[in-house]
């Protein structure tokens, strides 16, 4: 019953995957400087490692927008953003996960007549465009620094690929590391207040109820990448500007900068302990961010590059999305309370214990479940890898075993 | 990681070792010729061995190289162009090799009074090849000044062909003693040769198209 519940939520995270996994390794893939198969399974591992440690920030900001204080209401506004997000997609108009959840929790607490905070919301909103913006700058800075190292080293191209190229699988690992610590939140958020699991304790380290909560997030996001995103990661290529390996490293690289700094609450301490404001924790959209970070090459290298007709597209996406998802949510809560009779929630103070219904209090047995899920996916990686290996072993033995024959069938 | 830069490395010396058996072989087909015209046909014998080997090289290092550069996935948006770019430098030592493969093959008269004017023409040809070679390497490592280096290989094309049609003009109107056949037999020689240049002009276009692709 309770994956059930979490059923949306999976949904919504799978398409997550499927469709912001092509914003950190789109480029790469896109332009063949990495396999599909490599990016695949470095972004699956790195995007449950970024949910798992660092997922906790952004989904508390998520929280405060609305508690969303009954497992019914959770599982359909997940529904609701999932649903927004896929058709979406499906219809090739550029979506943001976090707008769509954002607008599905506006929805939730229109419906449950609870007041949605205007700090939190403003918050959210104001680095839906501080973001772009910060990933525009990041990317003209990092562009220009790499050009000028690569003009005043009169570095080999074939070097200067190869760097370039293990830039981008590492850019790429820490840039899904940074959508699962970030975009975590859109996901798994609106079932915390929901869920109370046992902690499971590895001996080296603990996993608490929410941290459970993300590495099943994380696997739906996981699984939404190896299933789905093959076919947006090459055409992500031909998007907005053209970009060149560099081009693709760098903006790879300022996303998950952003990414980073709005999912880091070591790095907003570090700012506090500095005198300057803390950053907030909020999970921004990492396709709008790539789309500042694209758009910021292309000015740098002259507007004559930019499409501006993807632009326009994107921006009418960035409206629409919170809109259709919050409609959605409402209408989708008001059927499964008054047709199902379940119960979607009320109005009640989020930081008020008393006001959380049908809390799921897990027993042993739950946690048993995700100690053994853990053990699962551990051993899955390894097999998989050690796999991949061995295929790649092969084919490249079998291809000098063919150019062997070839000369010697030339002597 | 390791794999990558291993493949880089290999791939780097082979490049630049095709490029050596492309200016080695002009300098040899360039002797080969001179030692044609004057009668030392050891010496000559000994030439087209070494252009023969020199393009045997250049055809597998280039087969190799595009292997390379397929299975590695190595620079995938320049890959056809570089490609493209080593096939067309490589037809420049075919048609050296084939060049003085004919000459050995076929051993033409030339009248003594225009052993100089084959001699010219056979260097500016290969001239024109050897100034392609360092903007080829240019174009790895910096390619903004690949299009000030070609110019060397425009010049050589066009002193090429002024001496081809010099040459041909002579053997039509200044050889009585030749007959229609030999003469006919010399101009083929003079398009072989000369055939050289207008190859190496062939890919500079190509590669004058390739830098400005990388400085955009």
């Amino acid at each position: 019953m309770i994956l059930l519940f979490l059923a949306s939520g999976l949904f919504l995270g799978w398409s997550l995957g499927a469709n912001d996994a092509s914003n950190v390794f789109g480029s790469a893939v896109g332009s063949k400087m990495v396999s599909f198969r490599t990016a695949a399974l470095i972004a699956s591992v790195a995007v449950i490692l970024g949910a798992v440690i660092q997922g906790a920030g952004a989904a508390d900001t998520l929280g405060k927008l609305g508690s969303v204080n009954a497992l019914g209401g959770a599982f359909t506004l997940a529904l609701a953003a999932a649903v927004t997000v896929f058709v979406m997609t499906k219809f090739a108009l550029p979506v943001s996960t976090t707008q769509a959840i954002v607008g599905a929790i506006i929805g939730w607490n229109f419906f449950t007549g609870n007041q949605t905070d205007t700090g939190t919301l403003s918050k959210i909103v104001i680095t839906w465009i501080t973001g772009p913006v910060l990933g525009a700058v990041f990317a003209v800075l990092l562009f220009i620094l790499i050009i000028k190292i690569k003009k005043i080293s009169r570095i080999h191209l074939f070097r200067f690929e190869s760097i370039i190229r293990a830039g981008l699988i590492i850019t790429g690992a820490f840039g899904a590391y940074s959508l699962g610590a970030n975009n975590i939140a859109n996901v798994m958020g609106v079932f915390i207040p929901s869920f109370s699991l046992d902690t499971i304790d590895l001996r080296y380290f603990t996993l608490n109820s929410s941290q459970q909560l993300f590495l099943l997030g994380g696997l739906a996001i996981a699984v939404g990448i190896i299933t789905y995103s093959r076919k947006v990661m090459d055409t992500i290529g031909e998007n907005i500007v053209e970009l060149s390996p560099e081009g693709a490293m760098v903006v790879v690289l300022s996303q998950s900068l952003v990414l980073f700094i709005f999912s880091s609450s070591g790095l907003s301490s570090l700012f506090v302990r500095a005198g300057l404001p803390p950053i907030p924790m909020v999970p921004v959209s990492s396709s709008q961010v790539i789309v500042g970070c694209v758009i910021g090459i292309g000015l740098y290298k002259g507007a004559r590059n930019i499409n501006f007709r993807i632009l326009g597209e994107i921006a009418i996406g960035w409206v629409s999305t919170p809109l259709i998802s919050g409609l959605l949510a409402f209408f989708s809560l008001f059927f499964m309370k008054n047709l199902f009779g379940i119960n979607v929630g009320q109005k009640g103070s989020p930081a008020d214990p008393v006001s959380i219904a049908s809390t799921v209090q897990s027993g042993a047995a739950v946690s048993q479940i995700f100690l053994h899920l853990l053990a699962s996916i551990i051993l899955a990686g390894i097999v998989a890898t050690a796999l991949y290996f061995l295929f790649e072993w092969r084919k490249e033995r079998e291809f000098r075993k063919s150019e062997k024959r070839f000369w010697e069938n030339m002597k | 990681m390791a794999v990558f830069t291993r493949t880089t490395k290999k791939l780097i010396v082979r490049i630049d070792e095709f490029f050596d058996d492309i200016d080695l072989g002009l300098l040899v087909f360039r002797e080969a010729w001179k030692a044609y015209l004057e009668k030392d046909l050891t010496a000559f014998e000994r030439h087209l061995i070494k252009v023969d080997e020199l393009e045997n090289k250049a055809d597998r290092l280039q087969r190799e190289i595009g292997n390379d550069m397929i299975t590695h996935s190595i620079m995938p948006q320049h890959r056809e162009d570089v490609v493209r770019l080593i096939d067309m430098i490589d037809e420049i030592i075919d048609a050296a090799k084939s060049n003085i493969t004919e000459l050995d093959i076929e051993r033409p008269e030339i009248p003594p009074a225009l052993a100089d004017s084959f001699l010219g023409l056979a260097g500016t040809s290969a001239n024109a090849g050897e100034e392609l070679v360092p903007a080829a390497r240019a174009y790895f490592r910096d390619p903004y000044i690949v299009r000030e280096k070609l110019l060397k290989v425009y010049y050589y094309e066009t002193e090429a062909d002024k001496t081809a049609i010099e040459l041909k003009k002579r053997i039509f109107r200044e050889i009585p003693e030749l007959d229609l056949s030999g003469k006919n037999q010399l101009r083929y020689m003079v398009n072989n040769i000369e055939n050289i240049s207008d190859l190496a002009q062939t890919a500079a276009d190509m590669l004058s198209g390739m830098a400005i692709k990388m400085m955009i």
